[in-house]
Parts: C-alpha cells; sequence; structure tokens
C-alpha cells in the first residue's frame, strides 16, 4: 500500500505495511532520527511529533491513518541554521537538558501545549508534561522554563499591544 | 588555593542545542540500511541443562548471516570472579539469558530465524530467593565455582556465597554485653531498582583491519574493551571502543553485555552488526540495583552513645557475581558511615540465585544501607526516648572519628551540614499545612558516600588558533561533566575561555585507560589528569613565551587567552602566537596528565575481603523530607524536599542543581513507585512502563539545595563528585518521614499505597530472616 | 527492503459504516485511534493480517448534545468528548474521565469505541463513567443497527464484536449530577487501579459503578438499593459502601485485589462529596 502525506512541508510517499509505525517510517526510511522509540506504548512521549499540529505519538501511529495528513517533526520545528523555536530556547538558556534523549519529544509536546495555552498555571503545565517521561532531570527546571517562557510571551503581548495603542 | 575567577561559572551545556532539535546521534540512532541486526535468543526458564541446541534450520534461513553460541567466546569475564559466559554454555542460571546470537539483513529475519533455532533445556529447580540459595543444602547455582578464575584475591567464598566481606573493629561482644545499653535491632528489605535509561543498551560492532571496534553506549569503554578482548580470547590491543552521547546510564552501562557479541559477529560476516535491546529486553535483563536483606543492631546508652553496632547484609547479584563482588565492599562506608561507633563488625555477602543479574545503580548500596541506617537510628532514638535530629548531631562522624574499617575521618563536615539543614529550614520553612488533614511527617537524615577515584589520563593538544583539544576517555552520559566541569578546569589553567577547548568523546585508541563515567569520578579523576596535563601545557607556553619576551617563566601567567605578564592584563603575547612558534621551533605543544587514587590507610586487621578498606574521598549528605500519607489509599505526597550536600567545590552550581534534582527524583521514585518483582519462573515481571512507574512530573516538588564547600577533598581544585550522591539520601529520608507521619515501622520498599495502606491497615509485618543466624559469627565464612 | 514475509497486509480505510461491518464480517480488524491495537506486538501478538479503519468515516466522528440526549460517536477521542461536553451540566462525571484518562497525547487519539471494545483493558476510564450514565450502546450489523444498554454490551461483547460495530453512544440527559473519582498509583498517566463513577438522575436515584477493580466493570446494586431514596452525607456513603462492598479485586502487577476492594469506601465518599459540590472529582 502508497501512503502520501506531507512531512516537515514535503510532499512524501511510503509503500510498505500501512501498520508500519509512523515512528519507523521517520526512523528507518527517512532517517530522522529525533523521534525516539523508548517505551513504544504511549506512555513516555520520546516519539512525539505533530500530525496536523496536534502532538501524537508516532510510536502509536499506523502510518496507515496518516494519508493526508501533514507531520512535523522536531527536525522541522527549527530547521537549518534558522533559530529555536523560542521554548527550545528557553530550554537550552535554563541549562535544562541532561542526556537530552526525552527532549525531542518533550519540545514537540510542549512548543503545542504553550500554543494553545498561553495562561497555563504550574499544575496545568505539569498535567500536560503526564505523557512525557525524563529520567535525568527530576522535570521542576524544565517546568520553570516552560513558565518563564510563558511569563516572557505574555510580557511580549503586552509590550506589543502597547505599541500599538 | 588559586584563583578560581575564571573556572568557576554556570557555563551552559554545548551539547544542548542539537539536543533540543533532534540532531544529536546517539548510538541507537546510528543503525544504517547497510548493517545486519543481531538479536538474541532468550532463555525461557530461570534454570536448567541445555541438553540438545541445533541451529541448522535457523543457519539456512532467509537473510541469515551468522549464527553465534557460548563455544564461539569461551572465555569467562566478571568482577573479582570470571564467572559469567558471553552466551550460555550447557547452564541456564536466569530466565532472559541469551544462548544464542543470530545476525542478518533485516531484524524481522533474525527473529524468523530465532524461532528455528531447536534449544531443548531440561529445567531445574530454580533458587530463586536468597533464603534459597543460603539453605541447607542448596542447590549451587554454579556448580563449579571452585573452578573459576579469581580475579581479585582476599574475598572469602562458598558455593552460592559468590563473596564476603567483612570487618571487624574493638570488642563488639564486650559493648553488647555492657550493662548501660539497651540493644535495638532493625530488618529491613528492599527490592530492585531498574535505570530506564531512554537509550537502551546499543552496541554496533565491526572487523576493521583485523580488529574489532565496537560503537556503544556505555560508561565504561575500556571495560568494554577489556571484557570483548578477555571472552573473544583475541590477542592484546584488538579492540577499540568508541562511544557517541549516551542517553542515560546511571549504573546499567557501567558492565560490559551485548557488546562483545557484536563484535564476534561481525568478526564471522565482516559486516558490521547493531544489536539494540528492545525496551522489553532491556527491563528484562536489567542489571538492577540489587535486592537486599539487612539486620542490624545496636547497642546504645541511656545518653544516645552507640558503644557497638553489628550488621549482616544480603546483597543478591543474581546469576553471576558482576557488580555486587565490588559493591560488597560499600557496606563498611555507608551502613558503617554516619556515626561514630565504638565497635563494629559487618558482613557484606553477594549471594547467587538463578535471577538476572544485578549491577551498579548510582549510589549503589549505599541508597539502601543509609536506608536501613537511618531507619534504625529513628527505632534506636524511639527506644531510648532521644530526639532523633539531637542523636544525630551528638553522634555524627566528625574530626578523628575512626570508620568501620579504622580509617580516621578529617574534618567536622556532618553536624555543621545539619547546623546548615536547620539554617535552610527556617528560610524555607515546613509546610505541614498542605498535608490538609493527611498524617504528616518530617525526617532529617545524614548519608555518607565517597568518589570512586581510580585510574584516568588526560592528553591536551595545543592548536595553533589558540584553542586547547582535551582528549580522554570520558563519555558524555547526560551527567555534563564533559561539557562543564572539565572544559571549565582546563580553560581555568590555561586562561582560556571554556569553548575554547575542544573536549573529545571516548576512543579507546586515542586516550588511555580509564575505569568509567561513575561513581562520581569523572570530574575528580579526570578532571585531576586534565589539570595534570594543563600544568605540562603551561610549562611549555611559559617556557617559549620567556624567550620571546624575556621574561622569567615564574613572572607569566595565562590569562584571556594571552601569556601575560603577572598583574599586567592584556601583556605578554597571544596564545596562538606562542603555539605556532612552538611548531615551528620544537613542534605541536602537548602535554598530558594521570591519576589514580593516592590510597588512605585503615586499620590493619579490620577489613577483609574489600576492594576498597577506606574513603579516599567521602562525601556526605544531610536529607530532609516533609510528607502527607493519606490514611484512605496509602498514597505518599512528597511535600517538601531539602538538601544540604557536601560538593568540596562547586565549579558549576547551576549544573549541580541540576544533578541533585534529578536525583532526588529518582530516589523519590525508588522510595515510592519503583518495583520490580521476580514471577515464579524467575523473570522479571515489571519489564515496561505501564508496571514500573517511574515518578512523572505531577509526583515530584522543587528540591531546595544549599550546597556545603570546603570539606576537606584531595580532588582537583577541591572538588568533590556531585552527580552520584543525589540519591543517597532519599530513600532514608523518605521512609523515615513516612514511618514518622504513620507511627508505624517501615522496614521495607518502595512505599506504594497497596504497602503504605497495608503497613495501615496492619497487613504488613516486619521482614523475618530465618537464613539469617542469630549470632553474628555465624553469618560468615570466617 | 522487505520488512515482513507472508501475505501483503489488507488495510481498508472505510468510507461508509457499511463498508467498515462489511470488512468486519469479512474477518478486518477495526482500526480506530490504533493506540490499544498498535501495543499487540509487545503483548506478544502479531498485528491483524486484515485492518479496517473507521477514520474517514465522518458520521463516527460527531458528537451531538440534543435536548433528550447526547449521542457520541464512536471515533470520537477522549479529548474531543472532553472539549463537547465541557460546561454540559450532569455530565462532569464523564468530562472528568475523557479528561483524566492515560495522557495529554493518548486523549488524543484513543477513542470512545476503542476504550468500549478492548476487552482486556480492566482500567478503561469511559466504561465506568458510562455505566453510571446508563448509556446505551449502538452498534451496526449487517442486518442494521442494533441499540442495547451498556451492561448488556460489556457482558456480550467478546460475542457482538465479532460481526459488529460500535458505532455510537447514547446518553439520556435526565442526570442532574456526576462525579468521576481515579485512583492512579501515581498522580496521573497511570491506569487507575480502581475508579468510582456515579451519577444522579433528576429524579434522585443514584447509579454507582466500579471499573479496574474486577476484570470487567460494572454497577455496585448492593450500594445502589442501599442508596435508595437517602439524601446522604458522603461519609455517611462510604459507610454504606463498607457494608455491602461486594468487590472480588483482580489481582495485577500494579496491585493485589485486596487494595482494589479495600479503597472503594473512600472512592465513594469522594465521589459523593465530589457529587454535592456539583462537580467532578
Amino acid at each position: 500500500m502508497t501512503v502520501t502525506f506531507q512531512l516537515n512541508g514535503e510532499r512524501c510517499r511510503f509503500h510498505d505495511d500501512p501498520m508500519t509505525p509512523l515512528l519507523d517510517v521517520l526512523r528507518r526510511e527517512q532517517f530522522l532520527t529525533g523521534a525516539k522509540g523508548v517505551c513504544r506504548e504511549g506512555f513516555c512521549g520520546a516519539s512525539t511529533v505533530h500530525v496536523d499540529g496536534e502532538p501524537v505519538m508516532s510510536c502509536l501511529k499506523p502510518i496507515g491513518l496518516v494519508s493526508g495528513c501533514s507531520v512535523t517533526t522536531i527536525e522541522g520545528l527549527s530547521s537549518g541554521d534558522q533559530a529555536l523555536d523560542p521554548l527550545q530556547a528557553a530550554f537550552e538558556a535554563a541549562d535544562v537538558v541532561q542526556c537530552g534523549m526525552c527532549f525531542p519529544g518533550m519540545v514537540m509536546s510542549l512548543s503545542a501545549f504553550v500554543r494553545d495555552n498561553p495562561h497555563a498555571t504550574r499544575p496545568q503545565i505539569k498535567a500536560a508534561m503526564s505523557g512525557n517521561i525524563c529520567r535525568c532531570t527530576g522535570y521542576e527546571r524544565i517546568i520553570d522554563a516552560v513558565a518563564d517562557h510563558l511569563e516572557r510571551q505574555k510580557a511580549d503581548v503586552l509590550t506589543k499591544e502597547a505599541a500599538h495603542v | 588555593m588559586s584563583d578560581l575567577s575564571t573556572t568557576v561559572m554556570d557555563l551552559p551545556r554545548r551539547d544542548a542545542r542539537d539536543k533540543l532539535r533532534g540532531r544529536t546521534r546517539y548510538t541507537v540512532d546510528r543503525v544504517r540500511p547497510d548493517m545486519l541486526h543481531a538479536v538474541l535468543l532468550r532463555s525461557n526458564v530461570p534454570a536448567g541443562r541445555i541438553v540438545k541446541l541445533d541451529i541448522s534450520a535457523a543457519r539456512e534461513a532467509p537473510g541469515v548471516r551468522a549464527i553465534a553460541t557460548g563455544h564461539d567466546a569461551p572465555g569467562l569475564y566478571g568482577i573479582g570472579i570470571a564467572d559469567h559466559p558471553l552466551l550460555a554454555i550447557d547452564t541456564i542460571r536466569y530466565h532472559g539469558e541469551p544462548i544464542v546470537a543470530i545476525a542478518a539483513e533485516t531484524e524481522a529475519q533474525a527473529r524468523a530465524a530465532l524461532a528455528l533455532v531447536v534449544l531443548d533445556i531440561e529445567p531445574v529447580a530454580p533458587v530463586l530467593t536468597m533464603g534459597e540459595a543460603l539453605a541447607k543444602d542448596a542447590r549451587l547455582v554454579h556448580e563449579g565455582w571452585r573452578d573459576y578464575e579469581v580475579l581479585t584475591e582476599g574475598g572469602a567464598r562458598d558455593g552460592n556465597i559468590a563473596w564476603e566481606a567483612r570487618t571487624t573493629r574493638g570488642d563488639v561482644e564486650e559493648a553488647f554485653a555492657r550493662p548501660d545499653v539497651t540493644i535495638v535491632e532493625t530488618t529491613i528489605r528492599v527490592g530492585r531498582q531498574s535505570h530506564v535509561p531512554f537509550e537502551p543498551r546499543t552496541a554496533i560492532g565491526s572487523w576493521e583491519n583485523g580488529r574489532a571496534h565496537i560503537e556503544t553506549s556505555t560508561q565504561v569503554p575500556w571495560t568494554v574493551r577489556n571484557v570483548t578482548g578477555r571472552v573473544l580470547q583475541l590477542p592484546p590491543g584488538r579492540v577499540r571502543v568508541t562511544v557517541p552521547p549516551v542517553g542515560g546510564g546511571f549504573g546499567l552501562k557501567f558492565d560490559a553485555t551485548i557488546e562483545p557479541i557484536t563484535a564476534l559477529l561481525a568478526r564471522i560476516t565482516g559486516r558490521t552488526v547493531v544489536i539494540e535491546n528492545s525496551r522489553q529486553e532491556e527491563m528484562a535483563t536489567c542489571l538492577c540495583r540489587e535486592n537486599a536483606e539487612i539486620l542490624i543492631r545496636s547497642a546504645v546508652t541511656a545518653d544516645g552513645e552507640i558503644a557497638g553496632r553489628e550488621a549482616v547484609v544480603l546483597m543478591d547479584c543474581g546469576a553471576y557475581g558482576g557488580e555486587q563482588i565490588f559493591l560488597s565492599t560499600m557496606t563498611a562506608h555507608t551502613l558503617g558511615g554516619n556515626y561514630r561507633v565504638g565497635a563494629m563488625r559487618l558482613v557484606s555477602r553477594a549471594v547467587y540465585t538463578n535471577t538476572p543479574p544485578n549491577g551498579a545503580f548510582r549510589a549503589c548500596n549505599g541508597v539502601y544501607n543509609t536506608f536501613a541506617l537511618e531507619r534504625h537510628t529513628d527505632e534506636i532514638c524511639q527506644a531510648l526516648d532521644l530526639d532523633p535530629l539531637a542523636f544525630r548531631k551528638k553522634n555524627v562522624l566528625g574530626d578523628g572519628d575512626l570508620g568501620a574499617t579504622g580509617q580516621v575521618f578529617d574534618g567536622d563536615v556532618l553536624k555543621p551540614m545539619l547546623e546548615r539543614m536547620d539554617t535552610l529550614r527556617a528560610t524555607t520553612g515546613t509546610l505541614e499545612e498542605k498535608a490538609d488533614g493527611r498524617l504528616y511527617g518530617r525526617a532529617t537524615t545524614v548519608g555518607t558516600w565517597f568518589v570512586f577515584v581510580g585510574p584516568s589520563a588526560a592528553t591536551i593538544n595545543m592548536n595553533a588558533d589558540g584553542s586547547a583539544t582535551l582528549v580522554t576517555s570520558g563519555v558524555e552520559i547526560g551527567s555534563g561533566t564533559m561539557m562543564q566541569s572539565l572544559p571549565q578546569m582546563v580553560a581555568g589553567q590555561l586562561g582560556l575561555s571554556p569553548d575554547q577547548v575542544v573536549v573529545r568523546e571516548a576512543d579507546t585508541d586515542s586516550a588511555g585507560l580509564d575505569v568509567g563515567v561513575g561513581g562520581g569520578r569523572t570530574t575528580v579523576s579526570i578532571g585531576a589528569a586534565s589539570i595534570g596535563a594543563a600544568a605540562e601545557v603551561r610549562d611549555k607556553l611559559f617556557g617559549f613565551a620567556s624567550e620571546l619576551l624575556q621574561t622569567r617563566p615564574e613572572e607569566l601567567e595565562l590569562v584571556g587567552g594571552r601569556v601575560a605578564i603577572k598583574g599586567r592584563p592584556g601583556s605578554g603575547i597571544a596564545v596562538s602566537t606562542v603555539v605556532q612558534h612552538a611548531q615551528t621551533v620544537s613542534g605541536p605543544i602537548t602535554g598530558t596528565g594521570s591519576f589514580t587514587g593516592k590510597g588512605v590507610p585503615s586499620m590493619s586487621g579490620c577489613a577483609f575481603g574489600h576492594f576498597i578498606e577506606a574513603l579516599e574521598i567521602p562525601i556526605f549528605v544531610v536529607h530532609e523530607a516533609e510528607v502527607a500519607v493519606d490514611p484512605d489509599t496509602g498514597h505518599v505526597e512528597v511535600l517538601a524536599y531539602r538538601v544540604v550536600q557536601d560538593v568540596g567545590r562547586a565549579l558549576n552550581r547551576r549544573a549541580i542543581m541540576g544533578q541533585i534534582q534529578g536525583g532526588v527524583v529518582q530516589g523519590l521514585g525508588y522510595a515510592l513507585h519503583e518495583a520490580v518483582t521476580i514471577a515464579p519462573d524467575g523473570r522479571i515481571r515489571e519489564d515496561g512502563f505501564e508496571t514500573y512507574r517511574v515518578p512523572l512530573a505531577g509526583d515530584v516538588v522543587p528540591v531546595v539545595a544549599d550546597l556545603y564547600e570546603g570539606a576537606p577533598s584531595s580532588g582537583p581544585l577541591g572538588t568533590k563528585g556531585a552527580g552520584e550522591v543525589p540519591i543517597l539520601g532519599v530513600a532514608a529520608a523518605i521512609g523515615c518521614a513516612v514511618a514518622n507521619a504513620t507511627g508505624k515501622p517501615v522496614r521495607e520498599l518502595p512505599l506504594t499505597p497497596p504497602r503504605v495502606l497495608g503497613l495501615l491497615k496492619g497487613r504488613e509485618t516486619s521482614p523475618e530472616f530465618p537464613h539469617i543466624a542469630a549470632s553474628f559469627e555465624a553469618n560468615t565464612l570466617a | 527492503m522487505d520488512m515482513r514475509d507472508g501475505p501483503e497486509r489488507m488495510f481498508l480505510s472505510a468510507a461508509t459504516v457499511a463498508e467498515a461491518v462489511a470488512a468486519r464480517r469479512a474477518g478486518a480488524a477495526v482500526l480506530a485511534g490504533g493506540t490499544w491495537t498498535m501495543r499487540d506486538p509487545r503483548r506478544g501478538v502479531s498485528l491483524p493480517e486484515s485492518v479496517v479503519a473507521l477514520s474517514r468515516i465522518a458520521e463516527l466522528q460527531r458528537v451531538e448534545v440534543l435536548d433528550g440526549e447526547i449521542r457520541i460517536g464512536a471515533s470520537v477521542t477522549h479529548a474531543a468528548l472532553a472539549g463537547a461536553l465541557s460546561g454540559l451540566a450532569g455530565f462532569e462525571g464523564l468530562a472528568a474521565a475523557a479528561t483524566g484518562a492515560a495522557n495529554p497525547a493518548i486523549r488524543r487519539v484513543a477513542t470512545v469505541g476503542g476504550n468500549l471494545c478492548a476487552i482486556d483493558f480492566a482500567a478503561a476510564d469511559l466504561v465506568p463513567a458510562l455505566l453510571a450514565l446508563d448509556a446505551g450502546i449502538e452498534l451496526a450489523l449487517a442486518d442494521g443497527p442494533r441499540l442495547l444498554p451498556i451492561s448488556d454490551f460489556l457482558r456480550e461483547r467478546s460475542e457482538l464484536l465479532k460481526t459488529a460495530l460500535l458505532t455510537r453512544v447514547i446518553i439520556r440527559r435526565d442526570v442532574a449530577a456526576s462525579a468521576h473519582v481515579r485512583l492512579p498509583l501515581r498522580k496521573a498517566g497511570d491506569y487507575p487501579v480502581a475508579i468510582v463513577s456515579i451519577a444522579q438522575s433528576t429524579d434522585g436515584a443514584i447509579r454507582v459503578a466500579v471499573g479496574s477493580v474486577e476484570p470487567v466493570a460494572r454497577r455496585w446494586s448492593a450500594l445502589e438499593a442501599e442508596l435508595a431514596g437517602k439524601a446522604l452525607t458522603p461519609e455517611e456513603a462510604q459507610a454504606l459502601a463498607e457494608k455491602t462492598n461486594d468487590f472480588i479485586g483482580r489481582d495485577g502487577i500494579e496491585a493485589e485485589g485486596w487494595y482494589r476492594r479495600e479503597v472503594l469506601p473512600a472512592l465513594v465518599r469522594r465521589a459523593f462529596a465530589a457529587l454535592q459540590k456539583g462537580g467532578a472529582a
């Protein structure tokens, strides 16, 4: 079976078993190894990518269900020498990364979350992370960085609004 | 101490950006389509004899390129005792033990071929618990234990006792017989902890110019090199190991496991071969923190003097000795640490069972020995009606006090740290009001750990552009040492900025021996070797600059990328100019350094069977937890967590805080959530993320930490390892806090809701060990 | 590079319910969100050789909120259901079930139908919530649709689902308030080890359902009988729950049966407290 979808803005075709997990198509066929297969059961979030703008776990997504969809991976979030996504930049500046294996998934989950929840509270950030496991960092500094990022985003909005008055 | 203003800083990690963009290629990301995939046929019984093994049909299966069995790698390996074959030969000793390795063009083909292997195992009754292993007339897990090569002399061994380490200092029997003492006894049982590094153990082996080259996710490239050479019986020097960024280790990757198999299959096929453990395999064969059983008994006077102490610690090494043989040594320094004790004797036994082998996990047996000791301490205080915090302040190890092996401790550290905890608590306040009707408990505990010193080597090559390349066998496992403290140290020594220091990842062909990244040793051991290399470089730079500047070397200093005249910043000559000059007159400037522990004396006649008789660099911690226990469901919520950690000197405070937050949370997992249990068929039951529950974001709290600097340390610049130790005191603090909240004797871990509700409802009984004799002497081979 | 041996897998993305039913009758496995099926290999089960996907059938993705009832298509995800029920008085329990299950990425994909049809999944959140609401389950069979109470569906589902397709869940709107109390071992992200879902009808009757304690969720009839016609405090409801606790907890790796059973009265108290606050727990 042939499945056609958009991958990081470009048309992509896959000819093989439609029950192949999207994750395996990304890693084995496209050599996009940012998404990781860690538990492959939907608990850890390391395989998270955006499908039509929403974060989902690519390990549990059969490629047959991706037909006609638009997929963005961590590699597509800020490609080439583009600037980092502001959330990635916040993580870098706060030095929150350790082994780093969970971060592509963490970034894909949380970048959509901060987009959709600009006024999120700390408990809401924690709840949003319940499907992203990190074994190294103990989470709190990641949460600090997300919260700081949201604060800055709000301040930027206020500044822009003030400029328009 | 020299000026460290250019060394100490919150340098961010240089590898963060690529990691955040998904560009970092861990070993698991380096699989290419032209590689062969290897899979392992693993035993599905815990004990048995292989009566038939026929691989002929599998060999003919589509895509199969090579099949290896134990007979292809007959050498045995191990720590202390060489008891471990690469692939099982004749005897099966654990569920999950690899028997056959098949390499094929695709993983699916290799798995299909596995199904064609004809394997007939005659099962025998397994020895699944330490109680069974120590029973009279127990079946021996290793019938031929007497024939094994002894790699390290000194440990007593007998049958299922793989190794015994024993200490004795003073007359314990006399102390226990004193009329003015109360005797308090505590039994403790803890389960295993699985590391769950996000990158599973993965290795890529190839055969290049008559040598094995293994690219692997390891903490110990030199161990992989040595074990591979040993099991494949290769001539010396025929193995090269290189290490890409490692996606988490925590001690799991402190031993060789699948790596030699890739080399074996690569030798047979001439192709590059990858083995990647599935998550299920990874967890089912995890070299866990071992399960343990502890009996500890103390004689204490009414005013709280610890006159005598004795303890028996049984450590389950699983089917093969591995790290537990080495770690038996640590009981003396952990269970035997923390407190000033009149007379003390301890025995620590690594016991063979037919279960998956255990290994090293961050602060290893220190975590449960500290839990046992601190719970025991609270039970002493309860029995004698003493205040636990005052008791600790009175009795913690101080300057001139003796450890279990007669080591003399240097400096008062723990007592001022306890006082710092009082200050920290006063600053943060406590959170009893957040218990909101639940049972509230708080506990303050202490812990003793160490830096695993040992050999390291470093070379610095100075480049014509003024940058330096640091070459070591260090590995970046996520702790950041290779990204932060090492470049900070070298830059500080050479007057460069850290971004001018290139840090080479491990390649056993380019750097000298190193015992690996673990045991909190990288900053100390590789750091010391690097500082040694920098000293040689500095001397050479000064030598050339002194000629060029017509100034005596003693009047020069390295600052701001220049060889400057002391006290005159911006003077002198650029380092790059000196390096270029040297290249033309006598060749490139390089420096080498090497390090190993100098050794610290213990008292003669105190320690038997110990790999480490005294701690070269002890590390102390004070941990405090506040918890709320739900009386309806047994859920423990951590309300607050505070740490005072002895760091010697903090080179990068922010990075250390990150290690403390992460290490404490791993400890919370061990204390509260993470259970590994063995099924009746010898299998680890929790082999996925549904059943093995690591802490999630909602389960944790921000850890408030105070870094205690200035304690004595022979580490470079006064440093101690800061990444391993944060996990040490967590089970102790949580266990004591839950005991305080519930008023129940907490003697087992993890404190899952069912266990805590069981405690509250009287369903849990304290562990009893019929296989630990009442008399201490009956528990030793002495 | 061919990753598989054997015949090519059949994968039909059905355009209509009739097409999906026909495929099911021909032996195809139903693929909704995939979050349960895709774990088959991990359970040692091969992925189905023939699959019919529901994702193109628009009518299965609708939530219709009508005056007398709510109709939820089988392909509605947990996240979409939570969104559709948000602020809808009486459905706080079901909304909480949809909001609390698993984790956000799973909730965006896992469907109502999948939750009801995963026969081996004892800890499904939506099942007790729908039991408490006395939902109806609409099935499509070759000879037309069939509507049956959820209790009957749960009892007969392994047989029914051999030929039928679950198409919709239908809930009467005669419910005044509801609550869903789940007990995961961690704060969130776990399957709950016990669930109590309760709903109060506009006529005052209270239905109680329990999930994850036994292999299949069920109504707590003995407790419902004791509750009938009484206005109780949460503590009084807990006492009755202790008296009528007739559950036999299932043993699992995560919790033994005694624990699942033991915590139920406290969860009943919490559910009542939430009910009286007029909201989810």
